[in-house]
């Protein structure tokens, strides 16, 4: 089990370390994995578990704030990442995001919820439900209050009644005037497109995410149009697994606020929302490139946030790129950044410019690879209905909403 | 227009985060000590107390020490306030183990607290409390942890669960049959939460106790959805290895692969048999095929643990495999295996990657073949959860997909490679996309392979290089087409590689050689063609090392097919020609392409050739590299034959007869028939899916392999496997004696002369050989057997030296020279203030003769009415199971009458059935362990007469290797009741191994498996003022400690003595350096313990001995280097 557990900004500093066994970890395992990062370069391309000269690893890197847990037995791996992410989840939740600054500040919450989290090493309570009662994330008002009266316990004197419950992640009985739920259908898309222009992978990773505020202990049923088309699930564990098996209906019990219902995966699409076509020749030490966007399958509404980005080959000695809309922008380490917005009317969008190679170099031999971000609104690009949803318990009236937005994971288009 | 705003912006932003820092804890972290801390841990107002805690807490965070405020802390537990009390209990966690005496302190508080209304507060006091982890208070835990497992709140009974290991830590022996019936009675709970954490304990607490998960096992699994996800995690892995060990494998899954190839191995008399081997009959109808040779791997790793499975495999011996049969069951006639692959499956749609994964592994090993599809689909939809996880389960998918291509197959899409992902995980998805390549789908895979070649990361493009030749090679209908696409890739790579301005290029470039040649060699004839074409790119390719291999091929397929002799003549030239300019390695490898060209040459090319040679020798010999030169002068001097006609003269006279005896060598040396590729063998580390190990590939300390499978009925096997384990054991006892009889018998009394002689540096060693010659046939315990001069090391000759040397010693010795090496440059370096410190090895004879064990008593005839027993422990072998322990027990009868019935049995077996159920919940536990009994019974004494000393053997087994044992003596029909207390010194057994396994072994087992203690050690300051006074006769200081250390060990543990390296050093009385090896293995795993003593100091004073123990067993280890060091310290007997 988990021995420790450092919190490491990006500089490598040790902000936090929280001992969780009578083997006490010292610090300079931070040190010596701090050394590890820098040799290997991109340290958000680490690898998760590292086994140092004295301790297992595993790290989880999140906006900069590094959470580094340590081990000397035999575990499941697995377990601890989860753990990790779970931790990094529940923090950026409380402390409305993740820094150095905001985990500084605010430090005792940090140590009071792993405490909460992980006892002797092994997760204690990780539902954020119970957690957020036992410990109030900090707002303005406790804010406030702790300046004016010098004093404010952040920490609850009543054990959260649904720790006793068999629905450990709903608060009980909370008191909605309105009662409303609203269900969003996330989509991303990943795709890749090969040199030749084939779309060689296309499929969408979906989440279903809902906010529910419903008084007393609901008992809510989603239903799906086209269930077939789902490849893979997951489900929150409020999902009953039996409604699900015999006939594709979610039947839950939902927790308080927003929380991930499902995950879901669909396979093999047949095309994209839109085209990317990028085309470098290169002859006598330069390189001329044109990348054109387009839409190819209007899905309906309008497509926004448009960016194709690309990382320059390490041969390249300079480029000089410009577009007919939109911004060309060139990062410091060779990224190349074009944001588009919106695809215009009346034109299709170009950037076209020169790279000049390192001398000696008569033709580029290695090709970027772009990846392009878009956002649609209003659509689930994978096709997925939610056919209804039922209350089951109470038949009082509240308030539905559904609501779509599919962007861009990992799409790539090879050159 | 507004030149300010910059400004103005950066100031706003300022001002808003000063805002958002308002009313947090912000000013506390960033200066902690900008008050004084102590009064206000002593104020009145529970908000400057928490204020003075919170300074502590960022204190803490940031890494200082402010364990001096604990006094001051743990006043503040009484509070009432809960946040306070949360920030004591922070603190106090932090530092109780520093501070014991002051955090017994709380004790009183935490009792009060326990009993409080509110769950929360008993929760808290329960978990900190038993977080504290001091021995003195671990009774007051246990009844603690007693009561809140009872407590109505589901959230205390679970912090009881999370108790329970905290307690367990502090090894708490009397009171591990309290605990493991704590684990059990919380794995009963009704509520899931409380179930999850209980499996948590059980895995640590006591994690093959299976009769305890036997009792609800069908409940456990039925409660398993409803578990929360951690809990889950350990709970499938505790229900896996009970169901293993209850009822064996599946019949239908992919370890039954594991019994068909035991079958035909044993069909074929324990030969390593081939893959060839078909499937019984019922495997037809089965749609998947799998690797036979791997999966077979797969599941031995998995049961018996790679180390031990590579290890053995390497020996070949089989287990008879007739037993294993039975340990095979169908999941349709079983109801136990049937629901718990039936209660895992709605897990794969868990949101917890980890959970998923093991449900994942419970079908990989249990499933029927045919349903182990199922976790495809949820193992690649884990790839898309998070980055850190992706990694993680990439790893396990390569085992599956391995073992059993055709499972991922089909979604050869999912390894797509994206520019994201890391260097790792593109390497793990290439092999994995290598290895599942079907005739369908590697067109697709082997197009995706080309755009991965023109990737920006040129060592990835390597890798993908790599990875298409093992796509040709598993795929060979592909090769030719495949061949044209690699042999323009080294076409086309000229242009970049001639300006040598990319490093990754060049490596991409031989990995493309590499692969064909791979592929050539496969079928050498079908590719003549390819051959010829790489040849002519020679020109081209500027590589050194793409050319070396090229080169290489010209003289392995000199002789294939029509075109390629014909070619011969003039490549040979141009490799004659641009010799000069060659890198070494090609250098080389042209030389020894010309000789194999030259030795099948025939008729007039022989002649052109020979010139050809001649003209490279003699290049070569100018060379400025030494290798070119030598393998040149070998050459020459090789193929002198042919190029007499050169040198007519100076090879006359040269017989006939030698000249075919150097052609023979000649045509053995160059000629040998490449071995036609072997399957890759499967050296890969397999540990079981979804643990630790099988990510960083070594076993993990606390790795277990499953359980065996039916150890938990079945008997039959227990003592088979026992039985021969101890024969091994027997015979390794006996090899041991004989290469020491061997080592003893080589050295006859002239060759210890010779080396007494070789030994001019140091003094001593003269009195050594006197020693020796005194004793006259009786073997001398100590001898020299070689000795290096510091003298000539200094010269840096030492190659020379040797051979002064090999005249004078015997050959034997001569080996152990050489072998001595490594060992004694460790030496070396690990002292670097003696640069030209030299050390010699120095055999000690049979000290084992002179060894003498410690004997405990076990009864006093005071309290034993006259009967007075000994103990000492044997080095003997347990010939029932290695976990037990052989003592010999002597019973001295010091009263006046005659004894009877003198009997030791165990006492638990003794105790009445109506003591108490406990008693019968430990008896059924250890049993579950291993079907090993506690104490085999000794044979009973009917008489023993006043004065009298009878002398009986004990086997015992010890649950523990710290606690002492309780047996009860029956005497005269008394009971008795006495305590063994085991000595972890003989939980190990004698492994004799040469110092290079040592050093071998040493160098597997770094960092966390080896453990180091000095003390002191005075044994020979007394050893040699006893020997002045009652003897004349001056003996060697050095031969004295080495002795009495050695004897110190061995007396006290049983160990095997590797060797004793002596530094040579210029001040006589100076030991230090002085390095002791002893070897041996854990009794009950066969682990290997080494242990290694290095002196330093002065003979005559007490020496600093530094102790090192490398072994892989962590808890053990320790125990063992405490017991070592301790009795190194503690003067010993006069046994001399």
């Amino acid at each position: 089990m988990l021995q420790c557990i450092f919190l490491l900004s990006d500089s490598g500093e040790v902000m936090l370390e929280k001992q969780f066994s009578g083997h006490r970890v010292d610090r300079s395992i931070c040190a010596w994995f701090w050394e590890h990062a820098i040799s290997q370069g991109d340290s958000s391309k680490l690898q998760p578990v590292i086994a140092s000269p004295t301790h297992y690893l595993f790290q989880i890197l999140r906006e900069g704030i590094t959470f580094l847990a340590c081990t000397q037995v035999e575990m499941p791996p697995l377990m601890a990442v989860e753990f990790l992410c779970r931790v990094a989840d529940v923090l950026s939740d409380y402390l409305g995001g993740l820094n150095e600054d905001l985990i500084k500040d605010n430090f005792i919450i940090v140590y009071e919820l792993l405490d909460e989290m992980i006892d002797n090493g092994f997760p204690l309570t990780t539902e954020p439900n119970i957690l957020r009662e036992m410990i109030a994330p900090p707002n303005i008002v406790s804010k406030v209050l702790s300046v004016v009266t010098g004093n404010s316990s952040n920490v609850s004197d009543t054990l959260p009644s649904a720790t006793a419950s068999c629905v450990p992640w709903r608060t009980t009985d909370p008191k909605y005037a309105n009662n409303e739920v609203y269900v969003d259908l996330v989509e991303e898309m990943d795709a890749i497109i090969n040199r030749d222009g084939v779309l060689v992978k296309c499929e969408i990773y979906g989440e279903v995410q809902v906010n529910s505020h419903l008084s007393g202990l609901p008992d809510l049923t989603l239903s799906f149009k086209n269930p077939s088309i789902l490849g893979d699930v997951r489900f929150h564990p409020c999902v009953r697994f039996r409604p699900w098996e015999s006939h594709q209906i979610l039947s839950f019990v939902p927790p308080d606020g927003q929380f991930k219902l499902m995950s879901y995966r669909v396979r093999k699409l047949k095309s994209t929302p839109l085209y990317v076509k990028p085309q470098l020749t290169s002859d006598a030490g330069t390189c001329r490139i044109t990348l054109l966007v387009g839409i190819r399958n209007d899905p309906g509404k309008t497509i926004d946030s448009i960016t194709v980005q690309f990382q320059l080959p390490p041969c390249i000695l300079s480029a000089d790129l410009s577009s007919n809309y939109g911004t060309v922008n060139i990062l410091s380490n060779k990224m190349c950044c074009w944001s588009i917005g919106r695809i215009p009317k009346d034109k299709t969008p170009s950037m076209s410019g020169t790279l000049v190679l390192e001398s000696g170099l008569e033709r580029l031999q290695v090709f970027p690879t772009f990846q392009v971000g878009f956002r649609i609104m209003a659509v689930a690009l994978s096709g997925l209905q939610i056919d209804k949803l039922d209350l089951k318990t109470i038949p009082a009236r509240f308030y539905k909403g559904f609501r779509a937005l599919t962007s861009a994971g990992e799409f790539e288009i090879r050159s | 227009m507004f030149p300010q705003f910059g400004a103005t912006a950066e100031t706003l932003s300022k001002a808003s985060t000063m805002v958002f820092r308002i009313g947090t804890d912000a000013h506390l972290y960033d200066d902690p000590e900008d008050v004084n801390i102590a009064p206000l841990l002593d104020s009145k107002f529970d908000s400057e107390k928490c204020e003075a805690l919170k300074r502590l807490l960022a204190l803490i965070a940031q890494g200082f020490d402010v364990s001096n405020f604990f006094p001051q802390v743990v006043k503040n537990v009484a509070t009432q306030s809960l946040e306070v009390k949360k920030l004591v209990y922070l603190y106090l966690l932090h530092y109780a183990e520093k501070r014991p005496n002051e955090a017994l302190l709380s004790i009183n508080c935490f009792q009060k607290d326990l009993g409080d209304t509110n769950p929360l507060v008993r929760a808290w006091a329960l978990r900190t409390m038993a977080g504290i982890r001091l021995h003195v208070i671990a009774p007051i835990v246990l009844v603690a942890v007693q009561k809140c497992a009872r407590d109505p709140s589901v959230y205390v009974r679970k912090c009881a669960a999370n108790a329970l290991p905290k307690l367990y830590d502090l090894r708490l022996e009397e009171n591990t049959a309290t605990i493991e019936e704590i684990v059990g009675t919380l794995l009963n709970d009704h509520s899931p939460g409380v179930v999850g954490a209980a499996a948590a304990a059980f895995a640590s607490v006591c994690p093959n106790n299976f009769p305890l998960i036997g009792r609800n096992y069908q409940r456990l699994c039925e409660i398993l959805p409803d578990v929360e996800e951690w809990g889950q995690i350990i709970l499938i892995g505790i229900l896996l290895r009970y169901v293993i060990a209850n009822h064996g494998l599946v019949e239908e899954s992919i370890m039954r692969s594991l019994c068909c190839k035991e079958n035909c191995q044993s069909g074929k008399d324990g030969l390593e048999s081939d893959s060839k081997f078909t499937m019984p009959e019922d495997n037809s109808d089965i749609g998947p095929n799998y690797e036979s040779e791997l999966a077979y791997m797969v599941s031995q790793c998995y049961v018996e643990g790679p180390d031990e499975y590579l290890s053995r495999s390497s020996l070949l011996s089989k287990v008879s495999s007739g037993s294993k049969l039975e340990f095979f069951q169908s999941v349709e006639s079983n109801e136990d295996v049937k629901i718990l692959l039936q209660c895992t499956s709605p897990l794969f749609w868990s949101n917890n990657s980890a959970v998923v994964l093991a449900a994942a592994g419970v079908h990989w090993i249990m499933a029927p073949i045919k349903d182990v599809k199922r976790i495809v689909k949820p193992l690649l939809f884990l790839l898309r959860s998070s980055k850190a996880s992706q990694y993680v389960v990439l790893c396990n998918i390569q085992v599956f997909a391995k073992a059993m291509p055709s499972l991922f197959a089909q979604h050869f899409e999912d390894f797509y490679i994206c520019s994201s992902d890391s260097y790792q995980i593109k390497a793990l998805k290439l092999e994995i996309l290598a290895s599942i390549a079907t005739d369908s789908s590697i067109m697709l895979i082997l197009k995706e392979f080309q755009d991965y070649i023109r990737d920006p990361d040129r060592r990835f493009a390597a890798d993908t290089v790599a990875a298409i030749g093992i796509c040709l090679q598993r795929l060979p209908k592909m090769a030719s087409t495949c061949l044209e696409g690699l042999l323009a890739f080294t076409r086309q790579e000229i242009f970049t590689t001639d300006f040598g301005s990319v490093d990754g290029e060049a490596g991409v470039l031989i990995q493309a050689v590499m692969s064909i040649k791979s592929i050539i060699r496969q079928d050498p004839l079908g590719h003549e063609k390819v051959i010829i074409q790489l040849i002519r790119s020679l020109d081209s390719i500027k590589v050194a090392a793409a050319r070396a291999m090229i080169i290489w091929m010209v003289g392995e397929y000199s002789q294939l097919g029509e075109l390629i002799p014909r070619m011969l003549t003039t490549v040979l030239k141009y490799l004659a020609w641009c010799f000069t300019s060659e890198a070494l390695e090609t250098k080389l490898q042209i030389l020894n392409t010309i000789v194999k060209v030259l030795l099948c040459a025939k008729g007039e090319d022989l002649l052109t050739f020979e010139k050809v040679l001649s003209y490279v020798l003699e290049l070569a010999k100018c060379d400025l590299n030494y290798d070119v030169r030598d393998r040149a002068c070998l050459l020459k001097k090789l193929l002198s034959f042919h190029l007499h006609s050169q040198d007519v003269d100076r090879e006359r006279d040269y017989l006939p007869e030698n000249k075919e005896l150097s052609r023979l060598l000649a045509e053995c040396l160059f000629l040998r028939q490449t071995k036609p590729i072997s399957p890759e063998p499967y050296n890969h580390r397999i540990y079981l899916p979804g643990s630790l190990s099988q990510i960083v590939l070594h076993a993990a300390p606390g790795y277990e392999p499953l359980p065996k499978p039916c150890s938990l009925v079945g008997d039959g096997l227990e003592t088979n496997d026992s039985g021969e384990l101890a024969t091994n054991s027997g015979s390794s006892e006996t090899d041991d004696s004989d290469s020491l009889s061997g080592s003893i018998g080589d050295e006859s009394p002239s060759h210890s002369q010779h080396t007494v002689t070789g030994s001019s540096g140091s003094g001593g060693s003269d009195e050594a050989g006197s020693a020796s010659e005194d004793d006259g046939n009786t073997d001398p315990l100590i001898q020299i057997s070689d000795v290096s001069n510091t003298h000539k090391r200094q010269n840096g000759a030492s190659q020379s030296g040797s051979t002064d040397f090999g005249e004078l010693l015997s050959n034997r010795a001569l080996e152990s020279w050489l072998d001595e090496q490594p060992g004694m440059s460790t030496v070396n370096t690990s002292e670097p203030s003696s640069v030209h410190r030299s050390s010699a090895r120095i055999s000690i004879g049979d000290i084992r003769e002179q060894v003498k064990a410690k004997s405990y008593a076990l009864l006093d005839p005071v309290n034993g009415n006259g009967l007075k027993v000994d103990y000492y422990f044997s080095s003997e072998m347990s010939n029932v199971s290695p976990l037990l322990v052989c003592i010999e027990v002597s019973f001295k009868n010091c009263s006046e009458e005659p004894m009877s019935g003198i009997t030791l049995v165990d006492e638990e077996s003794s105790k009445d059935s109506d003591s108490a159920d406990q008693a019968l919940d430990t008896t059924e536990s250890s049993k579950s362990q291993d079907d090993v009994p506690t104490l085999v019974s000794m044979e009973e004494i009917t008489a023993l007469e006043p004065g009298q000393t009878m002398t009986r053997v004990l086997q015992v087994r010890f649950h523990h290797h710290l606690l002492p044992l309780k047996l009860a003596l029956y005497c005269n029909g008394k009971r008795l009741t006495v305590r063994l207390r085991p000595d972890i010194g003989y939980f190990v057994r004698a492994l004799p191994m040469d110092v290079e396994t040592f050093v071998n072994k040493e160098s597997q087992l770094p960092g966390m498996f080896e453990y180091k203690r000095s003390c002191t050690f005075i044994d020979h300051i007394r050893e040699s003022n006893k020997d002045k006074n009652d003897s004349s006769l001056v003996k060697d200081k050095f031969l004295e400690i080495c002795k009495s250390l050695a004897l110190k060990m061995l007396s006290n543990a049983n160990l095997s003595l590797v060797s004793v390296d002596m530094p040579i050093a210029a001040k006589l009385d100076d030991a230090s350096g002085l390095c002791l090896r002893f070897s041996s293995e854990i009794l009950s795993t066969s682990k290997p313990c080494l242990i290694t003593l290095t002196i330093e100091g002065k003979c005559s004073e007490p020496l600093d001995v530094s102790v090192k123990i490398n072994c892989e067993e962590t808890v053990f280890g320790l125990n063992l280097l405490n017991r070592v060091v301790n009795s190194l310290v503690e003067p010993s007997p006069t046994h001399l």
